[in-house]
């Protein structure tokens, strides 16, 4: 399994969806090249192939968020605040919870 | 740079504003009144076409989880309870009625947002402090509405307020004070004599900066700290988003523990997702 694409059972195929990848028949010849646009002819000839599903380009690649660049973000959003003036701990209680939240930190219950 | 502006000359500005639909102020003034004939204003609603179908696309949006969709103003005021309906079509009005693009530098889009996002945080917080969550979020909505109109007026002024705040990196209210002698909080209190707001709402816009003076009202309080969150989550797509002082008297009035905290981050930003893919559409 790949990020870029899923396999999309037959039944839920649909004109303009995207192959993330070529798609062999049993005896490993091309019936579709990676990046074809499916077409209800091209999915009934898939059908007719006996294939069951096809890998499907994901709308948006699965990019993992980074952590460092969360981080700096919310340290630009928050530049006003001090983290060690306690006085203004309100803020900083805020910061806090606002990174656990964004980069997903085990918060105890 | 010119002289402050006048209250007077707010004021006498607030004439030239756009005006809402006459449904939309009957709405706000009565928000407090119980014995409102809903029929009478689901029908008036109902004769503005463009304010309905914003309003029903909101009803049916997953936020309210209806299992049926309301077709009807009155169906909706059936389904969601006239307080939420009238939340909505105030909501729905609002974004609409004031004009976009006359001050360059001022993203009425990310203006909107924040409201929106305001709106949909106070909602939360009011829940789990048990206080009218319907109130919360039409304050938030409103809270800077003073800012447009300070952007519709003196919109020359209002570019140099920008320029100012860009300049010396400072939240835009110092910028406000410092250029025009008044601030957003000052117009929205105008706006909402002008407009007929009730007392609460009124409380609400001016105190949303200063939740812990005497007499500002649990309502400044939900919403100072609904804005702030909204700020730190960084939800407006504002590129110099600033997030401001949390008031601690405010903070340590609504009492919530971390994970509760957590959960109104994430119930903010699903609604906010979705209300302002509808409204900003």
């Amino acid at each position: 399994m790949s990020d870029r694409y899923e396999l999309v059972p037959l039944a839920h195929l649909y004109p303009g969806m995207v192959l993330g990848d070529a798609l062999l028949d049993a005896q490993g010849h091309v019936l579709l090249a990676e990046g074809a646009v499916l077409s209800e002819a091209s999915i009934l000839s898939l059908a007719r192939h006996g294939v069951g599903a096809a890998p499907i380009l994901r709308p948006h690649p699965v990019a993992e968020p980074d952590p460092s660049a969360i981080q700096a973000r919310l340290d630009h959003v928050f530049r006003h605040n001090d983290r060690d003036d306690h006085a203004d701990w309100a803020t900083g209680l805020l910061r806090r919870y606002v990174e656990d939240y964004r980069l997903a930190r085990e918060v105890a219950p | 740079m010119s002289a402050a502006i006048e209250r007077a000359d707010l004021l006498g500005g607030v004439e030239d504003l756009p005006s809402l639909p006459a449904v939309v102020m009957e709405l706000l003034g009565s928000i407090e009144q119980e014995d409102i004939d809903i029929a009478v204003l689901a029908k008036k609603v109902s004769s503005d076409p463009a304010l309905t179908a914003k309003t029903l696309r909101l009803a049916n949006s997953s936020a309210y989880g209806l299992q049926v969709k309301a077709t009807t103003i009155q169906q909706a005021m059936t389904f969601l309870g006239f307080q939420a309906t009238r939340n909505l079509i105030t909501t729905a009005a609002l974004t609409g009625c004031f004009p976009a693009g006359r001050c360059p530098g001022f993203n009425d889009k990310a203006f909107w947002r924040h409201s929106i996002a305001t709106a949909a945080c106070a909602r939360a917080l009011a829940r789990r402090v048990r206080f009218n969550a319907d109130y919360a979020f039409t304050a938030g909505l409103l809270h800077d509405i003073g800012r447009l109109v300070l952007v519709t007026r003196f919109p020359e002024r209002y570019q140099a307020v920008l320029s100012l705040r860009d300049r010396n990196d400072s939240e835009l209210i110092e910028a406000e004070r410092s250029l025009l002698g008044i601030d957003h909080v000052d117009a929205g209190v105008a706006l909402a004599e002008h407009w007929h707001f009730s007392d609460t709402m009124r409380q609400a816009i001016a105190f949303h900066h200063a939740p812990e003076a005497t007499g500002a009202g649990f309502l400044a309080t939900i919403v100072h700290v609904a804005s702030a969150v909204v700020h730190a989550l960084d939800l407006a797509g504002n590129p110099d988003e600033l997030a401001p002082r949390v008031s601690s008297v405010a903070w340590t009035a609504l009492g919530l523990t971390e994970e509760a905290w957590l959960q109104v981050f994430h119930e903010t930003e699903l609604q906010y997702e979705e209300m302002s893919a509808i409204l900003m559409a």
